[in-house]
């Protein structure tokens, strides 16, 4: 196996974790929703920790998604062909 | 200078026909007067030469606020008047010290990634740009807190339930602006390679509609989050 695929298994690994950002996000989705219907008066405050909730859980998206695209774009011109 | 800019409007679009994009995530380097400096400084500059002048076209228009606001004046009311109330909501009475600095800082962020929009590459591209922003947060932070509880019970309640916690406590501290760096960076920089991806794929129709998004909507949330976070870091630190 060549070396640039090893990068592009790599990249697709670190991508991975969106998978924990989506489930993370979804349930406090779910949550924030479940609480609403149960107390509608409490939105403003709801929305606004939900959204402190989600920028946080967005950042590890992120995160993974800058390590694949740093694996991608840096990696294969650092190493000597 | 205009060498420089048509540099950087070159710079913005490297996309060759046909094959993949030229995706380059390191800063471009222009020599300017002997000196080689990123491309992001020059933007940066740019953007605050265009914000002071706008300020000062601003202040040029309205001599004197009227008490009756209407037309220009209610219109920068409304915004500055929804920066206070949000900071009211999140920081309390610090609201009148931090409320014109984060305004301050979301601007820059907007107008410094919405100039993509005009060809150049957008300063928020860069990373040094973000840390410096990222920074500027961080001792805004510090200094708020400092004004309010003096060092002494600063680091006290740093250490609050026991002396163990004072070093992850610090540690936690200085990685926030790190951590906001990041994001900001990462956001600008992939929407950018995303759309240059589209461009590059199918170049027609596409871009048009996906471009309000990645180009606007995205920019726009990025500020909130920006402005929201700066004020998180600061009720954290001070009530």
């Amino acid at each position: 196996m060549s070396v640039l695929g090893m990068i592009a298994i790599a990249a697709a690994i670190a991508a991975l974790t969106g998978v924990g950002a989506a489930l993370g996000m979804s349930h406090a989705t779910a949550k924030a929703v479940e609480s609403i219907a149960r107390q509608p008066e409490a939105s403003g405050k709801v929305n606004s920790s939900l959204m402190f909730g989600l920028i946080m859980m967005e950042t590890t998206a992120i995160y993974g998604l800058f390590v694949a695209i740093l694996l991608i774009f840096v990696l294969p011109g650092s190493i000597a062909p | 200078m205009f060498y420089a800019l048509g540099f950087l409007a070159q710079a913005g679009h490297e996309a060759k026909p046909g094959g993949l994009p030229e995706i380059d995530i390191m800063p471009h380097r222009i020599h300017l007067g002997g000196m080689e400096i990123g491309s992001s400084v020059l933007v940066g500059w740019l953007v605050t030469a265009l914000l002071v002048l706008l300020l000062l076209c601003l202040r040029g228009r309205i001599r004197r606020f009227a008490d009756k606001p209407k037309g220009l004046q209610n219109f920068l009311e409304m915004i500055v008047e929804s920066v206070y109330n949000f900071a009211r909501g999140k920081v309390g009475h610090n609201a009148d010290f931090v409320a014109p600095m984060v305004l301050t800082l979301m601007g820059y962020v907007a107008v410094a990634t919405l100039v993509e929009l005009f060809g150049l590459p957008p300063a928020t591209e860069d990373l040094s740009c973000t840390l410096a922003l990222g920074l500027t947060t961080f001792v805004l932070v510090n200094v708020t807190a400092l004004r309010q509880f003096g060092l002494k019970t600063r680091i006290r309640r740093l250490a609050s339930p026991n002396a163990m916690v004072l070093p992850i406590r610090i540690l936690t501290d200085c990685v926030a602006p790190i951590s906001m760096a990041l994001r900001l960076f990462a956001n600008v920089l992939v929407g950018g390679i995303i759309m240059k991806l589209i461009y590059a794929v199918m170049p027609y129709v596409l871009p048009a509609v996906l471009s309000v998004y990645f180009n606007l909507i995205h920019v726009a949330i990025q500020t909130f989050v920006f402005g929201m976070l700066t004020l998180n870091y600061i009720s954290e630190a001070t009530e």
